[in-house]
């Protein structure tokens, strides 16, 4: 499974909503560093295949190996403390606390100690090295000036670089974003592209992406996976993929 | 098989009564989203008019219809326009703690309107309850037992005809189903929730008046009872299928009665009959899946009004405290990090204004106590720091995770009587032995959680009720245990030459374990712990993808929870020299977490302040006169219904007052806007679709 050298392969991931078979012995490898984009038109079946290798879902058939792991059967937290972040496409934060609050339970959470006792003889606190983790994550995302802000003040695309600040601490080897535009306009697009290009050059990160933007799919992605009712229609280069006529149907909805 | 139908007919009347309030907890759970605990006590209402109309001379018939068709509905809107309807998307909490307060409310205030408790033995709706009209087998069925399941049968039938065959019944349906896809439809769903209330009232008035020939009087306690019975067929119901909770009720009437002859008779027996709402419970509630509780459009709730949000909980409580204490706390967190000291999160328990103030008051009581005070006022305030360190446990637990436990009065006497009995039985030391009874609550605590907190909310509060009345029926009476009627003593202790037995001393003893349990409670909540724990309330799922596993964090602070009211009961039963099952009851922890919720489960302070009012409550309770004591139980009532408006409870209130007060003042002497410049950049910008910016609304 991986000799091929993925780090993240599923195999024949198979889920079923009653009747309907919302994916069907779906298949994909990311190699360590990589980023790959996952299109479809809606009701593809995107948002369950993220699931599926998360841990939200339980696909009825197919494994997901992870770092050489089998981690289809572990709880999502599990799956977090081996190394992979997420967002959500539709955001979730953890109302009324700041900022620089998000990350460092994020970066607190990753060690996976439990700090109760701690907490009980006054020595619970973050140590010196997590509090650089967190000053560090800030500064990629730019958002030091905003670290004490509650983020329920926030506007949407800082809320959404907070969330993907959040999922890069504690130092994931996948990160894994759903329709981290939505919402956004062109501008806030363009910076969340910027912030992530840039988080790929210097963590070696890889990622998958679920987006509808093309043009960030564009800038950030190695390449690309189309689903469509649950199977994947294409995969390879961005150029080659989007030239495909199948996929231009059934994605674009032109016939060119 | 024929003895096994000698246990199951007798049953049946039951499991027809259990099932109309199964029914009648559905409806309303899903036309309205609260899950209607006053249920039982608007079964006692009907009952008492129905007995008291027929006491004034009215027939029978008369008096039931009125008693079913009148009073029940009416009671039922009324509770519907003036509460539920409000509080449709607020949380867990805010839900279930005024359908307590009307739990026992209600009943009161119906004896107080009634004038006096009825004199005559409750007759039955038709025909003679005790006469037998015929045998089934050998079984003999009373008048009462027929009309029961006469009755039934016919309401069953209605209610088939209703759903199936007429309009309203479809709109029902949709609504139990989803009553924002339905209003979405264009259906008026407000309409037909009040609709569902009447129904369901009528189900609980039925209940009470078919069932009330079985009591020699009536007494609000039967009707709790009976209600958690009906509330385990509505788990079986997985409080969505109404043929199912139907069902499930008529079981567990059947299954009472085989269960009570099948086991030898004892103590495991007697106790088994009124536990099993707890072990159908206890199966079926993991069976539930949050799907089946929410409806499917939930997600496209409006977000709760400002007020709310900021007022649920500890992680808002520090926004309020951000957004009110304006822009110089921005770049705090780099001073922390400039400073080099541990940074701490500063916001999870509220501080106010009023933080001063409450330790002044605090001071001068505990000089007072010390001094001049009369000794009956002492054991009320020595009596008010042991609550307080019992509501603690529920600050801690509901404040800080949003959990609902209401079995805290049950793990407070395990604590106490495993002190007692550890003191008696072994001469362990009594500081030792309150350790021994925190420990083992804390224990117990694990076992109740473990299989319950998967589903957090509701369905834990349900888990916990039922698991109260398993202790009060099974694990209290045990002479190794509760001792049942007899109870438990427990000396005051001493320490070597130290002895705490006077007044004064164990007043002071008592402070020392008030501020250790204050400490860990602080602690834990200004420490990572409080983060992780603010974490989850804010996001369960973003929680578990950064790492944190959820449900081990909430099973330690759960445990943390029983034992710190395991030490509360303990001490409580030190200073009284012996403690009874009776102060430890279902009943009682139902009565604790109204109380401090409506103070405020949010700070210390809360906590108590709760304490002090709670003893001092029932001092007024057992002294005055009975008339007043059911006022005061009507007007603690009526408080639950001003939580709905404070959820975060009166000392918050009171503080975001005092502190917009001085807010106001400091601005009209200053001129304008130079307050707060940064804060508002950002306000006005929806965050997402969940959230939205949070203020006080001044």
């Amino acid at each position: 499974m991986t000799d091929n050298g993925a780090l993240l392969a599923a195999t024949g991931i198979t889920k079923q909503f009653g009747g309907i078979v919302a994916l069907d012995h779906v298949n994909l490898d990311v190699r360590p560093g990589e980023a790959v984009g996952i299109v479809g038109p809606n009701g593809a079946g995107k948002t369950t295949f993220f699931n599926c290798l998360f841990g939200l879902e339980e696909p009825d058939e197919g494994t997901v190996v992870f770092a050489g792991r089998r981690i289809d059967r572990l709880p999502v937290w599990k799956r977090s403390r081996l190394g992979i972040g997420r967002t959500f496409q539709r955001m979730e934060l953890f109302e009324g606390m700041t900022v620089a609050d998000h990350l460092l339970v994020a970066e607190q959470a990753a060690s996976g100690t439990v700090r109760i006792w701690r907490d009980l003889l006054h020595r619970g606190g973050p140590t010196p090295s997590e509090l650089h983790h967190v000053e560090e994550g800030l500064d990629r995302l730019g958002l030091a000036a905003l670290a004490d802000r509650p983020i329920d003040t926030l506007d949407l695309g800082h809320a959404r670089l907070v969330e993907l600040g959040r999922a890069m601490m504690g130092k994931p080897r996948l990160l894994m974003l759903d329709e981290p535009s939505s919402g956004l306009d062109a501008e806030d697009t363009a910076r969340l592209g910027r912030i992530l290009v840039e988080t790929r050059r210097s963590t070696g990160v890889a990622v998958v992406l679920v987006e509808h933007d093309l043009a960030l799919v564009e800038t950030t992605v190695d390449r690309l996976v189309v689903l469509n009712f649950g199977k994947v229609l294409a995969t390879g280069g961005v150029a080659d993929v989007l030239a495909d006529p199948e996929v231009r149907r059934a994605y674009l909805g032109v016939v060119s | 098989m024929t003895q096994f139908l000698n246990y199951a007919i007798p049953g049946v009347p039951f499991g027809c009564v259990f099932a109309l309030m199964a029914v009648g907890l559905v409806l309303t759970y899903k036309a309205s989203g609260v899950f209607n605990l006053a249920f039982g006590a608007q079964a006692f209402v009907s009952a008492l008019a129905y007995v008291s109309l027929i006491q004034d001379d009215w027939p029978r018939w008369a008096a039931g219809v009125i008693a079913v068709l009148v009073i029940g509905p009416f009671v039922g809107v009324l509770l519907d326009r003036l509460l539920f309807r409000r509080i449709r998307t607020a949380s867990p909490l805010v839900k279930l703690v005024p359908s307590l307060g009307l739990l026992v409310a209600l009943p009161q205030l119906a004896l107080i309107i009634a004038g006096s408790e009825p004199a005559i033995p409750p007759p039955a709706f038709v025909g003679n309850a005790q006469r037998v009209y015929l045998h089934l087998g050998s079984v003999p069925i009373s008048g009462l037992e027929l009309s029961i399941s006469a009755v039934t049968v016919v309401v069953v039938v209605a209610l088939v005809v209703l759903f199936r065959f007429t309009p309203v019944g479809l709109e029902m349906r949709a609504v139990v189903e989803s009553p924002r896809m339905t209003e979405l439809a264009g259906v008026n769903a407000g309409r037909v929730s009040a609709f569902a209330w009447i129904l369901s009232s009528i189900m609980a008035a039925l209940a009470g008046v078919l069932l009330a020939p079985l009591y020699s009087q009536l007494d609000p306690q039967n009707f709790t009872v009976l209600l958690v019975w009906g509330i385990a067929g509505a788990v079986i119901g997985r409080f969505s299928s109404l043929p199912l909770a139907l069902v499930g009720g008529l079981a567990l009437g059947i299954a009472q009665q085989v269960v009570a002859g099948y086991m030898p008779a004892g103590v495991i027996a007697n106790g088994l009959r009124p536990s099993l709402p707890f072990v159908v419970l206890l199966v079926f509630l993991p069976l539930t899946r949050q799907r089946q509780l929410d409806d499917p459009l939930s997600t496209c709730d409006p977000p709760s009004s400002a007020v709310e949000r900021t007022t649920s909980g500890y992680h808002s409580a520090s926004t309020l405290a951000v957004d009110g204490g304006g822009a110089h706390r921005v770049g705090l967190w780099h001073q922390r990090l400039v400073g080099g000291g541990i940074a701490r999160r500063s916001g999870l328990l509220t501080r106010r204004p009023t933080a001063t103030l409450a330790w002044a008051v605090a001071t001068l009581a505990v000089v007072s106590a010390l001094t001049w005070v009369p000794p009956d006022w002492l054991l009320t305030m020595n009596q008010g720091v042991a609550f307080a360190i019992i509501f603690l446990s529920l600050t801690l637990l509901t404040g800080m995770t949003g959990q609902i436990s209401l079995c805290q009065a049950t793990f407070a006497g395990l604590g106490g009587f495993m002190a007692g009995q550890l003191a008696n039985h072994t001469g362990l030391p009594v500081v030792l032995g309150m350790v021994a009874g925190g420990l083992l609550a804390a224990l117990l605590g694990v076992l109740v959680a473990i299989p319950t907190l998967r589903l957090a909310g509701l369905p834990l509060a349900l888990a916990t009720l039922a698991f109260a009345l398993l202790a009060d029926n099974i694990l209290f009476p045990n002479s190794w245990i509760g001792n049942g009627a007899g109870g438990v003593t427990l000396p005051r202790p001493s320490a070597g030459p130290v002895s705490f037995a006077a007044a004064k001393p164990f007043f002071l003893l008592s402070l020392v374990v008030l501020a250790v349990a204050a400490g860990v409670v602080k602690l834990v909540g200004d420490g990572t712990m409080g983060r992780y724990l603010s974490a989850i309330r804010g996001s369960e799922l973003a929680a578990s993808s950064v790492g944190l596993d959820v449900y081990r964090l909430r099973v330690l602070v759960f445990a943390l929870s029983a034992a710190l009211a395991g030490v509360g009961g303990a001490l409580f039963g030190s200073l009284e020299g012996s403690l009874s099952p009776d102060s430890f009851g279902y009943q009682i922890s139902a009565v604790l977490l109204v109380v401090v919720a409506i103070v405020g489960l949010n700070s210390i302070t809360g906590a108590v302040v709760a304490g002090v009012v709670y003893a001092t409550l029932q001092v007024a309770v057992t002294t005055l006169p009975s008339r007043f004591a059911g006022l005061v139980a009507v007007l603690f009532g009526l408080a639950t219904l001003s939580y709905t408006r404070h959820p975060e409870g009166f000392l918050d209130y009171l503080g975001a007052r005092t502190q917009h007060a001085i807010a106001r003042r400091r601005a009209e002497g200053r001129g304008p806007p130079t307050a707060m410049p940064d804060t508002g950049a950002g306000v006005g910008a929806a965050v997402g679709d969940t959230t939205s910016p949070v203020g006080e609304g001044a």
